[in-house]
């Protein structure tokens, strides 16, 4: 952007040599049309991201006693009572959460390549527009590769950074749509005449001998020295293609399930039955689950897993989704939360704050919706897949709802304070 | 001098920035008065220079060197760099699990020792590779039956 008036042009041959010289970017390729195309596809993968990401974080219910991670006072006001149903609601925004983000990382660098003469571009401010869009795309660029770049650490648990990770990443998405945002309304009438000035899609059905480089235009993209094509505008979009599919493959195993997951090869939770904490890690005193010494806290009154066992026991099949992408559906076996808020003297309960003996850590409790507590398959699990459930699955009674993060099915479950 | 000369842009180029830019700044300064706040700065800076000016570069080095790449006067290019894409990225993408650098957390965390993948990372590589050379496999035999056939290969008359 920017009027490229005669200062500017003398400045333009002034310019450092390298990469400031207009001349360096010798691609045959290049040029708004080609960034027009990565940058559409770009947009449909990043808006399937983002719009699921802050899915994630109104599933998390913050507006729910003890549930915020991002505290409220701090947060915007875009939260809303995230459905118990159906059971894969979870499952599916946070599978196209993971795996379209992993399936969008070749796009972004394809686009970056696109545009990576504008990096360079001599004088580095020749504006007061062009100065304010630098700042704007900085933000763009830079959030972008933070929030892959986080996301993927997270997905593999790798944390070498001091800060929180739910925090940066929610406000890094802030940051990069907000930036994307004017990234669009400045770029979308240049991206209409460049895709008007080739004919649509047609530079796709272009073969190698066909490719002619883009005439040389006010924003620097298209080279002014071309070098003969090696490839096709198809094919470069098939290269990035190409790097999704092979992430997909490597990945998306974890979160469809079934014969599909010894086929994601580099896929951080391969188990069919991912434990995403053990009982060592939440550090729970084993002696305080044993049946003798364990009893469920209803408020008013308290009973034994026996007692729980005596109840009108549900079997439900339901998946745990976890926030990193991975899903499982296992065979639940427990006492209806209704039942247990009938129980403790509240049916029809408003909400349930759910308390595990883990005594540290922001998952150590988590509060629960009407929706929640009223759905038939909600239940205090005691029993998975025909035995008991193991220490590290939640032993002795664990939450198992449908539709909500994984983590909000609390394990290790010492007290239910329902509230009318 | 009308205002898109001063300014350098239309109006609303202008007005997309003062309306927005607020909103990011706000995110900004709020996640940098969270704990690990450098750190936050650090990640955003290091992953700005660490892409814009070693990556793109040396792949794009990397790419001149073999762009005339031939065998028996196909250009070969892009039977290269589909499979060192498809490797690279998987590697840049999942490198603390083939690294094992994240081993000890996760099986902290999960009660299993994660294990195999540098070594399923390189089957994956394998295979991209050997699925690359069938296919220039393919190419270079029908290549010389078209030859036998007496007529000019594209590729070779380009």
């Amino acid at each position: 952007m920017g009027l490229r008036g005669p200062l500017v042009r003398r400045a333009a041959l002034s310019a450092p040599p390298g990469p400031f010289r207009p001349g360096f970017w010798r691609s045959p390729l290049r040029g708004p049309w080609l960034t027009t195309a990565i940058g559409v596809v770009l947009l449909a993968g990043v808006a399937v991201v983002a719009v699921t990401g802050f899915l994630s974080h109104a599933a998390y219910e913050p507006s729910l006693p003890g549930n915020a991670i991002v505290p409220a006072a701090r947060d915007l006001p875009l939260t809303f009572d995230w459905p118990s149903g159906p059971a894969w609601l979870y499952g599916l925004t946070q599978g196209l959460h993971t795996n379209v983000g992993l399936a969008t990382i070749p796009l972004l660098l394809a686009k970056l390549w696109s545009v990576i003469p504008r990096l360079f571009a001599w004088p580095p401010v020749a504006s007061a527009a062009q100065g304010i869009e630098r700042l704007a795309i900085a933000l763009l660029v830079g959030s972008a590769l933070f929030e892959f770049a986080t996301g993927v650490a997270n997905m593999q648990n790798w944390y070498p950074f001091g800060f929180n990770f739910v925090v940066a990443h929610y406000y890094g998405a802030v940051v990069f749509v907000s930036a994307l945002a004017i990234h669009l309304v400045v770029k979308l009438p240049l991206m209409r005449r460049a895709w008007r000035d080739r004919g649509g899609l047609a530079p796709l059905r272009q073969s190698l001998a066909d490719t002619r480089p883009e005439p040389p235009e006010a924003g620097g993209l298209a080279p002014v020295a071309p070098a003969a094509p090696t490839i096709t505008r198809r094919g470069v979009l098939g290269l990035a293609f190409a790097g999704s599919g092979a992430l997909l493959l490597a990945n998306a195993g974890q979160t469809i399930g079934g014969p599909l997951r010894s086929v994601a090869l580099l896929a951080p939770r391969r188990e069919d039955f991912p434990v995403n904490k053990t009982a060592g890690a939440a550090r729970i005193d084993i002696a305080a689950t044993r049946p003798e010494t364990w009893r469920l806290d209803l408020g008013g009154r308290s009973l034994t897993r026996d007692e729980l066992l005596a109840l009108d026991l549900r079997t439900e099949a339901l998946p745990i989704a976890c926030v990193e992408g991975w899903t499982t559906t296992q065979t639940w076996e427990g006492v209806r939360l209704r039942d247990l808020a009938r129980l403790a003297g509240v049916p029809g309960a408003r909400e349930v704050t759910v308390r595990s003996l883990q005594e540290r850590g922001v998952l150590r409790r988590s509060t629960l919706s009407r929706d929640a507590i009223e759905d038939d398959r909600s239940l205090l699990a005691l029993r998975v897949n025909g035995a008991d459930l193991s220490l590290d699955h939640g032993y002795p009674a664990r939450i198992i709802v449908p539709g909500l993060p994984g983590v909000h099915n609390t394990k290790w479950v010492a007290k239910l304070e329902f509230r009318a | 001098m009308s205002f898109a000369r001063r300014y350098g842009a239309s109006p609303v180029h202008l007005l997309a920035h003062l309306l927005v830019l607020p909103l990011a700044a706000w995110a900004v300064l709020q996640v940098l008065d969270f704990r690990g706040a450098r750190d936050v700065v650090v990640w955003f800076v290091a992953a700005l220079v660490l892409h814009d000016l070693v990556l793109l570069p040396a792949y794009s080095a990397l790419d001149r060197v073999w762009q005339r790449a031939r065998v028996r006067g196909i250009p070969i290019v892009n039977h290269l760099r589909v499979p060192a894409f498809a490797s690279a990225v998987t590697f840049l993408v999942f490198f603390p699990l083939i690294l094992g650098k994240s081993d000890g957390n996760l099986r902290y965390v999960s009660g299993v020792q994660p294990s195999g993948y540098l070594g399923r990372w390189l089957l994956l590589v394998a295979a991209a590779w050997a699925l690359s050379a069938l296919v220039l496999a393919v190419r270079l035999v029908r290549a010389d039956e078209l030859q036998d056939a007496g007529a000019p290969h594209p590729d070779r008359a380009a």
